[in-house]
């Protein structure tokens, strides 16, 4: 069966890259800084204060020992308690997460539509100056950072002209045990800046990629038989070339979508939008080691565990992936 | 090289697909190399000495006249340094750290790629697992893992950015170096017993250096748009020499009260600069490919 031999492959190899990743996640943030002076205060503790805390963190054994204690932890879903919030780290990354959930869902229910539509628009009519349009924009627009892109969102759409709020969630409503932006006007009025700013560069990769494919297509014969058949332009376009363009645009959202929750880091930030990559850069400053790791394992297991979907799903899809 | 080959690259650079566009950033990345240069002799303040700096003229507007004697352009920052000098000082660490880590990246990546082409079996296996990992992340986690890992600091940023971007060139280094090592000057190379470190860096390396190197504008131009995320996030340069984009991160708080100047033409300067290095290395990459110039 050589689909479940590919199956098992992939999340194999899945399986080593996290392995690697944890270790050297793991080493890596135990040799910065010394997180027992964030738990104690440094002025008024006494010797004695400072080795209980060291004893209560678990930083007196060995770096080896600490790493296997994270692992069997980490396999029981146990990151740690917050040296800051003194609450399981797993469970605040946790907390944290519906808010990007949301941000990146919405991102990409702008992106997709408006990249697929420019690219087929642009390849259907490559050459012309709509289609140098795109293509130079998309340039700059993979080419701003996503921080800069992000500043002038607010400086324009908030600051200048007054239409957008600037950062925070807005008022949130509950659905599912978790509180949500989306349910709510003032909380979807929240979400316009941050979700442009993660859309904006995914318009023009999926842009891009629509219209090469478009134009790819357009140049078959099934398409030159469409037009001969008398179909209208629009009708080809969407019911003819639009499926045979969506595998790599589906794979790409799908890719972009883990790519997202790593750019959240930069655009949470910027839009002090409470989720996980805000709480990221959060704990970075503040040296508290278990949120951290819990949200770094997050993130990357999110990833890996997106693109093996995708891969997959690409197997299934596409007989060739499998033989080769 | 053949005339003939010659005149088809000069073709292909006098033929730019993008034309005024590629022109003008051609003369704009030229002169922000100049200005990065020359930024001690020309800035009109250095934002790095204390002495020079007025605490009381901290975010006063573009055109303020400065007690230093001249008038702040563009204003100065929530620190009171002057922002065109900021800007100035601020792009020589941007292109400063950017061109050496992707440098040195293209070197390690390169050794690495032709290294696992060369030994193949298990030094291929360890190496490009360890890029796939790598390429299989989005840089930007990448290198915010290497800095949470490495702590703050100039050269420490340097190192993540290297961590970064070396995968890219050894995967490109690999898949070219895989074919030379095939060819019969390498198996006489081999029969002559020259030393394996000689092999590689004076036959492999050379003649596998091309499609690597044309990547490496473009890779300088992620590197401007990594570091400047990183310094963004107060995770990168220090704050009393501030990057471009940590001269943005600096004005972030003030944009909100309306003192746009501050991290506006920061990054304005910041945009200009990695578009002008993209189209650029693009048109670079383009014109190097020998795909592009049929013989």
């Amino acid at each position: 069966m050589p689909l479940i031999s590919v199956v098992l492959g992939r999340l194999s190899q899945a399986f080593l890259l996290l392995i690697a990743m944890s270790l050297i996640g793991f080493i890596g943030v135990h040799s910065v800084g010394n997180p027992v002076f964030n738990v104690v205060n440094i002025e008024t503790a006494t010797p004695e204060d400072i080795r209980q805390a060291t004893i209560a963190l678990g930083l007196d054994q060995p770096i080896w020992r600490q790493y296997l204690l994270f692992i069997n932890n980490v396999v029981r879903g146990n990151f740690g308690t917050s040296y800051i919030y003194h609450l399981p780290a797993f469970a605040l990354v946790m907390s944290k997460l519906p808010a990007t959930l949301e941000l990146a869902c919405v991102a990409m229910l702008i992106a997709a539509p408006v990249g697929t539509g420019l690219g087929l628009l642009a390849g259907r009519r490559s050459g012309t100056i709509f289609d140098r349009t795109v293509l130079r924009s998309s340039v700059f627009a993979l080419s701003i950072p996503s921080f800069w892109l992000s500043m002038m969102l607010i400086l324009l759409g908030a600051i200048l002209t007054g239409w957008f709020p600037s950062g925070g969630r807005g008022t949130t409503a509950r659905f599912l045990g978790q509180e949500w932006s989306f349910l709510t006007g003032n909380g979807l009025w929240h979400m316009v800046l941050p979700a442009l700013a993660l859309a904006i560069p995914n318009v023009a990769l999926i842009a891009r990629l629509s219209r090469s494919g478009t134009i790819e297509v357009e140049n078959l014969d099934f398409t030159r038989f469409c037009r001969a058949k008398g179909l209208s332009s629009r009708r080809i376009l969407l019911r003819h070339t639009l499926p045979n363009i969506s595998v790599p645009i589906v794979t790409i959202i799908g890719l972009q979508f883990g790519g997202m929750l790593a750019f959240a880091v930069v655009v949470e930030s910027i839009f002090a939008w409470p989720g996980v990559g805000k709480l990221l850069i959060d704990s970075i400053q503040l040296l508290d080691r278990p949120v951290v790791m819990a949200t770094l394992t997050f993130i990357s297991v999110a990833f890996v565990a997106l693109n093996a979907l995708v891969d997959l799903f690409y197997a299934v899809l596409d007989p060739r992936v499998r033989l080769s | 090289m053949k005339p003939a080959m010659k005149a088809d690259i000069l073709k292909g650079l006098k033929k730019p697909p993008l034309g005024p566009v590629l022109t003008a950033s051609k003369i704009l990345l030229a002169s922000y190399i100049l200005l990065a240069i020359a930024a001690p002799a020309i800035a009109p303040q250095n934002p790095y000495d204390p002495l020079q700096i007025y605490g009381w003229e901290a975010s006063s507007p573009p055109g303020t006249m400065g007690g230093g004697g001249f008038r702040y352009l563009l204003g100065t920052d929530g620190l009171g340094r002057d922002i065109v000098s900021t800007i100035l000082y601020g792009l020589r660490i941007s292109l400063m750290v950017s061109v050496t880590s992707a440098a040195i990246a293209a070197l390690i990546g390169l050794t690495a790629g032709v290294s696992a082409a060369y030994f193949g079996k298990w030094v291929d296996a360890a190496i490009m697992r360890l890029v796939d990992l790598q390429l299989s992340l989005p840089t930007i986690l990448i290198a915010l893992i290497a800095i949470v890992t490495l702590g703050p600091g100039i050269d420490r940023i340097i190192l993540a950015l290297i961590i970064a971007q070396w995968a890219t060139y050894a995967r490109i280094a690999r898949s070219v170096a895989l074919s030379e090592t095939n060819k019969s000057y390498i198996d006489a190379a081999r029969l002559m017993r020259l030393p394996t470190a000689r092999i590689i860096f004076r036959h492999l390396l050379p003649n596998s250096i091309a499609p690597a190197v044309t990547l490496i504008p473009i890779e300088v131009g992620h590197a401007v748009a990594l570091e400047a995320t990183l310094s963004f996030l107060g995770l990168g340069v220090p704050i009393d020499k501030p990057s471009l984009g940590s001269a943005v991160a600096n004005g972030f708080q003030y944009l909100l009260t309306g003192q746009y100047w501050i991290s506006l033409f920061p990054g304005l300067a910041l945009f200009g600069l990695i578009a002008s290095i993209n189209l650029v290395g693009e048109d670079v990459r383009r014109s190097l490919d020998p795909r592009n110039h049929p013989a």
